[in-house]
């Protein structure tokens, strides 16, 4: 099927089966390859993406179902002048990176909390983030990072 | 395969007449997409009903009517759904991530009848009745015959889930969803327990709902639980009673997760928890708080 959406303000057009991940369109037909793929099944949520401002796993959404809809991916997260968002600089801050698999997937889910509530509680933080898994860091300099970019830790 | 995205639910009907199980009808796609991607379902068609707005409304009466397409997001934070279905609330908000509960909604929890479905048992207490349609014909059901085994329900082929209604608690009344995990996050249910009492003011049980999930082929209401409660003051012996018909009526099976032996006895405990919180949100919802 001929499948139009906007991903990162852009408007693409892709000839995919509906039934394709969008995980899959984005790395292998966009190039979008910010977004990672981990655990493939809905699990981990290296592959987050925001759909209309929600964050979604995209390894299990099937592409169809984003016809028309704005798809925002890590990529669209630093400024054109490769200006770090304020979450990412962050996480480079605080330390909140190691290998990095999960990173973007991450920093999908907190930009979608931070735009729902500017300045959520560390249980909050911890709740929404319950979806993405992290194999090195230990989960604490990734919650730091977060509560330093509420500006609560200052 | 073919991927069909229908504008309307008469368009969603039509094609459901012509391809019978054929289609795989794909709300979020959550459940299917896993499916699909091991090979568990081979549909010709992938039948997207996302887009059937209609079909994604909430009206909060002394009954409630919950569009299947409602995602377990909109029913975990909702505050229509927190007043009227409490602990279906609470099911929601244990639905696997944040990344899911947007994806996956009611209707698709419903119609792929997993075992440890959260969702079913507050829907089951809450006398839950579901509505399928086809091309020119519609019937309603109640949830408890709906679900007939384990990922199979009484839905034909042509129908789809159109409606959801249940009725909201009242004063006197109080429930809750309490889940046993291994971990407070993103976890399947190894037992789920769905309680709803009503009470009178001297604390006697005119009414008794009690529903679980991961302990059989489906989940199911446990009536005779709901018997030995009726018309009780739940004194412990009674309690004790009911939890052992509770363990009595599920069928468990060892599995990755939990042993059958572990599920069996887990569930009297669960049900007095259960019982002390229904108890206290009837007495505080009858003074109004
Ligand atoms: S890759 Fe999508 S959730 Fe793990
Ligand atoms: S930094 Fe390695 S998985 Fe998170």
């Amino acid at each position: 099927m001929k499948l139009s959406f906007n991903v990162n303000q852009r408007d693409v057009t892709v000839d995919v089966d509906g039934a394709e991940p969008l995980l899959h369109v984005l790395r292998e037909r966009l190039k979008l390859t910010g977004t990672k793929q981990g655990c493939d099944e809905g699990e981990c949520g290296a592959c987050t993406v925001l759909v209309d401002g929600r964050p979604v796993d995209s390894c299990i959404l099937p592409a169809g179902v984003v016809a028309g809809r704005q798809i925002r991916t890590v990529e669209s997260l630093a400024g054109p002048d490769g200006q770090l968002a304020a979450i990412q600089q962050s996480f480079v801050d605080r330390f909140a990176i190691q290998c990095g698999f999960c990173t973007p997937g991450f920093l999908m889910t907190l930009t979608a909390l931070l735009e729902e509530n500017p300045r959520p509680e560390e249980t909050e933080i911890r709740g929404a983030l319950s979806g993405n898994l992290c194999r090195c860091t230990g989960y604490s300099t990734i919650v730091d990072a977060a509560l330093a970019a509420t500006g609560d830790d200052q | 395969m073919e991927f069909r995205s229908a504008e309307s639910v008469d368009e969603a009907l039509a094609w459901l007449t012509e391809l019978g199980d054929e289609a795989q009808v794909l709300a979020g796609g959550t459940d299917v997409m896993l499916q699909h991607m091991r090979r568990e379902i081979t549909p010709s068609v992938f039948l997207h009903i996302g887009r059937l707005d209609t079909l994604r409304e909430i009206t909060a009466n002394d009954g409630m009517s919950i569009g299947p397409l409602i995602s377990h997001r909109t029913l975990a934070t909702d505050p229509r759904i927190a007043r009227s279905m409490p602990a279906l609330t609470e099911a929601a908000e244990t639905v696997g991530s944040w990344q899911t509960q947007e994806v996956g909604t009611v209707g698709g929890n419903l119609c792929n009848a997993s075992p440890a479905a959260d969702t079913v048992p507050p829907l089951l207490v809450a006398g839950a009745v579901v509505e399928l349609s086809s091309t020119g014909h519609r019937r309603n059901m109640p949830l408890d015959e709906f679900l007939v085994g384990r990922r199979s329900t009484a839905r034909r082929s042509t129908e789809l889930l159109t409606g959801i209604s249940a009725d909201a608690v009242s004063p006197g009344t109080g429930e809750t969803y309490l889940k046993v995990g291994r971990r407070s996050a993103m976890e399947v249910a190894i037992v789920g327990l769905a309680v709803r009492l009503t009470v009178d003011p001297d604390d006697t049980v005119t009414s008794a709902r009690v529903a679980v999930c991961s302990v059989a082929p489906h989940p199911y209401r446990a009536t005779a639980v709901e018997l030995i409660l009726e018309g009780s003051h739940m004194e412990p012996d009674v309690i004790a009673e009911a939890g052992r018909a509770l363990t009595a009526s599920a069928s468990p099976i060892d599995d990755a997760r939990a042993s059958a032996d572990y599920r069996g006895r887990v569930m009297p405990h669960l049900l007095e928890r259960a019982i002390g919180a229904c108890l206290h949100r009837a007495r505080a919802g009858r003074k109004g708080l």
